[in-house]
């Protein structure tokens, strides 16, 4: 019997001491290690811009060591959470706007004046760091801020024999054009979709559905983050996305990668995106800055085509003095001209949202951002709620429900209010 | 060798030699279901799994909340009607499979091998081919239909319409699955003795009547075990519906394991996942148990 | 004339589920040989007209973390697969031998931790694995895997061990031999196939596993593969298809691989599980 616990015994051993070694490395007391967990390490367009940050920074400040945490784009929110569960939190965590009341909710995110100096928060727009407030702090940094554009694409507007400097300014603009755009066939004989719309079951789109319904002057939640849907705007938005849909105009279910991809492959004429969405533009077809323009959002019935503000952003997460220090340093290095400057002109068109890289030509004269120069600053926030997510997620069952769903427009807003009422009493 | 060894009693021996398997399984499966299942009447979030500070009990909350919004008989009815298509389907095509390769021909043994190679290929990468052929604009699927109804379909987009969804996320399963099955019941095939099936043939009976009075029954408890395994395997499904629809399009393809995954791990409602999969678990022990209390298996020896 | 319409029906009913079985897999690999401009083309192209390496070449080059998890998959698999053999050996022999009272409640708890789902384990699993200190750690992952496999396992060892006649050991018993020795050096040689079965299917499974990684680990350089593959797929920015299906060809390979050669096993340990049961 020994003889089988002895076998037992050593088996355990061996492979603790194995893959023990396959724990974290130890790492040099004298240096603060910060962990920054970002998804966009795994997306090819994003890798190389991040590890030269690490490069460089680290060689700036050699006691500090950045170490990524990195999980796809739909599990780095549980991952952060899992790893604090377990005693280990990340420093700093780069994310969607939407996504910092789910960790301010959790208690991991710090306000960020417990973190940055003054001075380098009052560099930063007032107006837009409003959108990252909750009780009056502000929880997120922004790195460069967006609404949903519209991207066309200026070929298709050719062959159909509209003016490629004329984009539509209006949805009923947009559904004459549309008309003609969705006659197009491509060089494979390929239907052209004319409009699309990502409704695809994943929080992001829920939000780019939200900014439909705030082009069209309605809201989904009031200033105090309660349910707020009987309006016209929203009920006219959700209307054209059936609408939409009737005419085969939007590419169905489609999450915004695939409308890239059919715009990268001259197969979607118009799209809303975040701005920095047309980088997998070009990563499936680098020839698209050759055809793509943008515009501002349409104007939908009585709305002013208002949008919601985009961005991506670091939260912070309060570690301990010694920690703190190191993440201001890597904060205001990421967010300076230096770095930035060239990642928004070249490989992320987007708007700074730091006042002294205003002046950036760069940017500004950004051939691909153009045309929706003006819409950064026709821009509302969503109210900061825990369950954003949640209702985001269901903003996209609403949608799909009128398109692929074949449900009239008023019993899915009727089931919409059920559910996201039901995620809302919790 | 050691003389005590002998003298220990066979009761503490066998119980001895389950010590490993029992601490692995009670550790990593047990105890975090029992947790599960009191998490599941308890109100139970993101700030308790920081925090570390236990759920606090809420009258069933979870519970009648996923009554209330539908959820629970919405994933019910997706989850049987999948496992009960993909189980159907399995079998009469790999008993047709399995028949036709029982016999010896030229090649029969390549076949034999070269049809399990989808069962050797990952779920994950499963999902991702069938969604490849699948894709709506270009995938290969859209062009077979069209081609096979004469032109007349040329938009099929299984994955997107709420219809079709669960069918299109089925065949992927059945791609996977298939030929577990047929091996199987070929292996059974293989036990039903010659001896009978001559002499029903000298009685005249027909290849149907054979079929079903002789190869059947010896048949039965390969049937019963596979269509057991088949069962449990569909029934806690989850890669190939996170990969290929992560439950949508509207709700059509979200059974007990996106739903419990979605309410835990996306809304990061611990509580509230830990009610689905209780749920889930329950209606999974009353169907095998049904299912092994109905299924006589004809003894043949 | 009937004999031969049945031949006829045979042979297409064996046509038609064959290329439903293996046209994919032609599918996945023509894929990978197409540029992504080309993969998008409709009407499709049966075979690439610019035969390009640039999927696996990409993933050499510049994806070749994808290598890290493929190695971390393969050491996962390989040492789930050899502890999973051991526990089974015990228990499966324990079960086929013993019918103490103890030994019906355990197969009555394997019967049932087979059907609880992976997904009500995980968040509890996470909190106790992280006080034990083993998140984010291979052997973590390991412990949690196989105590996933053990179950099946066992139960499917037990059935070897019952198709060994009691009189040999009977025979040993009286030659002196201890219990060890019985079960070591005498029954355990005479179950080899049921082990190598018993082997590659938990290598197999861990091989396929999903949930457990994606939960259990946070360190890219400790990744799986299929949560490594997801990773890359699930890429938010845009599809690479030519180089998701030379991922696919590339994870698909070792299996197709280790199941051809270990075919004869594989498939008389599992038909013997399932018709014993």
């Amino acid at each position: 019997m020994k003889k089988v616990i002895y076998v037992l015994l050593v088996l355990l051993s061996c492979t603790i001491t194995l893959f023990a070694s396959g724990q974290k490395e130890g790492n040099d007391s004298s240096k603060v290690v910060l962990k920054v967990a970002n998804y966009a390490l795994l997306e090819s367009g994003y890798e190389q811009f991040w590890k030269d940050v690490e490069t460089n920074f680290e060689s700036k400040n050699p006691n500090i060591d950045i170490e990524w945490v990195s999980a796809p784009y739909g599990e780095i929110m549980n991952q952060v959470i899992n790893m604090a569960g377990g005693g280990d939190k990340v420093d700093c965590i780069f994310s969607e706007i939407d996504w910092i009341p789910g960790f301010e909710d959790a208690g991991l995110a710090a306000p960020i004046e417990d973190i940055l100096p003054q001075s380098f928060i009052n560099d930063l727009y007032p107006d837009v760091m409003k959108a990252f407030e909750i009780d009056g702090s502000a929880y997120g940094v922004p790195l460069y801020i967006s609404p949903y554009v519209l991207y066309y694409n200026k070929t298709l507007f050719e062959q159909a024999g509209l003016d490629p400097n004329t984009p539509p300014k209006t949805y009923d603009e947009m559904l004459m054009m549309a008309k003609k755009l969705s006659q197009l066939k491509d060089s494979n004989g390929n239907k052209v979709y004319a409009f699309g719309q990502t409704t695809a079951s994943v929080p992001v789109s829920g939000s780019s559905v939200n900014a439909m319904i705030f082009n069209f002057g309605g809201t989904v939640l009031d200033d105090n983050g309660k349910l707020a849907v009987d309006n016209d705007g929203f009920k006219k938005a959700i209307n054209m996305l059936k609408t939409l849909d009737d005419l085969s105009y939007n590419p169905q279910n489609a999450k915004l990668k695939d409308l890239r991809n059919l715009f990268a492959l001259g197969q979607l004429a118009m799209y809303y995106d975040q701005s920095w969405g047309f980088n997998g533009v070009r990563t499936i077809n680098p020839d698209a800055e050759n055809f793509t323009a943008s515009a501002a959002p349409l104007v939908g019935a009585n709305g002013s085509g208002q949008s919601l503000l985009q961005s991506h952003c670091f939260i912070l997460v309060d570690n301990g003095e010694q920690r703190k220090e190191a993440l201001s340093k890597f904060v205001q290095y990421v967010i300076s001209e230096d770095v930035l400057a060239d990642y928004l002109s070249n490989l992320t068109p987007a708007y700074p949202a730091i006042k002294s890289m205003a002046n950036l030509d760069s940017i500004n004269n950004n051939p691909v951002l153009k045309g929706a120069a003006q819409s950064a600053s026709n821009v509302k926030a969503q109210p900061f709620i825990p369950q954003l997510k949640d209702i985001n997620l269901e903003l996209c069952t609403l949608a799909q429900a009128v398109t692929v769903g074949d449900e009239s427009v008023s019993t899915a807003i009727e089931k919409f209010k059920n559910r996201a009422q039901s995620k809302l009493s919790e | 060798m050691k003389k005590h060894d002998i003298k220990l009693s066979d009761n503490s021996y066998s119980f001895v030699l389950t010590i490993p398997a029992t601490i692995l399984t009670a550790i990593f499966i047990i105890v975090p279901i029992i947790q599960s299942l009191i998490m599941s009447f308890q109100k139970y979030g993101v700030k308790n799994i920081i925090s570390g500070k236990p759920g606090t009990w809420n009258n069933l909350r979870n519970y009648i909340k996923l009554f209330e919004a539908n959820q629970i008989p919405e994933a019910a009815y997706h989850t049987l009607w999948f496992v009960l298509f993909v189980i159907i389907l399995q079998f009469i095509i790999g008993m047709a499979l399995a028949l036709v390769l029982n016999r010896e021909f030229k090649g029969s043994r390549f076949i034999r091998s070269i049809m399990m190679t989808p069962w050797v290929v990952p779920t994950v990468i499963s999902g991702l081919i069938w969604m490849w052929l699948f894709q709506p604009q270009y995938g290969f699927a859209k062009y077979f239909i069209s081609i096979i109804s004469f032109g007349n379909i040329n938009d099929l987009a299984i994955l997107n319409n709420p219809e079709t969804a669960l069918g299109g996320i089925a065949i992927a399963a059945l791609w996977k699955q298939i030929p577990l099955t047929t091996l199987l019941l070929l292996a059974g095939l293989q036990n039903v003795p010659n001896s009978s099936l001559e002499a029903a043939t000298i009685d005249g009976a027909g290849e149907v009547r054979k079929f079903v009075s002789i190869v059947l029954p010896y048949l039965s408890p390969v049937i019963k075990i596979a269509m057991s395994m088949s069962i449990i395997e569909n029934f806690k499904q989850f890669p190939l519906f996170w990969t290929m629809t992560g439950g949508g399009p509207n709700g059509a393809t979200t059974n007990f394991a996106i739903l419990s995954y979605r309410e835990a791990f996306v809304s990061m409602n611990l509580g509230s996942g830990a009610a689905v999969t209780t749920i889930w678990m329950l209606m999974m022990i009353i169907i095998v148990g049904i299912y092994q209390k109905s299924f006589k298996v004809q003894d043949m020896s | 004339m009937k004999r031969k319409k049945l031949k006829f029906i045979k042979i297409i009913i064996l046509i038609l589920i064959m290329l439903f079985l293996l046209f994919p897999i032609y599918w996945m690999l023509i894929t990978s040989f197409k540029t992504n401009m080309e993969a998008y083309l409709y009407p499709p192209s049966f075979f690439p007209k610019n035969f390009v390496l640039d999927g696996f070449i990409n993933l050499f080059t510049e994806n070749n973390e994808f290598f890290v998890y493929y190695f971390n998959n393969f050491l996962v698999s390989f040492v789930s697969a050899i502890i999973t053999c051991l526990v089974a050996i015990f228990a499966g022999y324990s079960i086929a031998r013993f019918n103490t009272k103890w030994s019906k409640t355990f197969v009555a708890i394997l019967l049932s931790s087979q059907m609880f789902p992976i997904i009500s384990r995980m968040i509890s699993l996470y909190s106790m694995m992280s006080k034990l200190g083993i998140i984010n750690t291979r052997s973590g992952l390991i412990l949690a895997i196989v105590a996933a496999q053990v179950p099946f396992c066992c139960l499917l060892l037990s059935s070897f061990f019952l198709n060994i006649p009691k009189e040999i050991e009977e025979a040993a018993k009286i030659d002196g031999a201890s219990r060890n020795t019985i079960l070591f050096k005498l029954l355990t040689p005479l179950v080899t196939p049921g082990i190598l079965a018993v082997g590659i299917y938990a290598f197999l499974m861990t091989w396929d596993d999903y949930l457990h990684a994606a939960t259990l680990i946070q360190s890219d350089n400790l990744r799986t593969l299929s949560v490594g593959i997801s990773l890359r797929y699930l890429g938010e920015l845009s599809y690479d298809w030519s180089l998701i299906n030379s991922i696919s060809v590339i994870g698909t390979l070792p299996m197709v691989l280790v199941f051809f050669f270990f075919q004869k096993y594989m498939v008389k340990g599992l038909v013997a599980g399932a018709v014993k049961g």
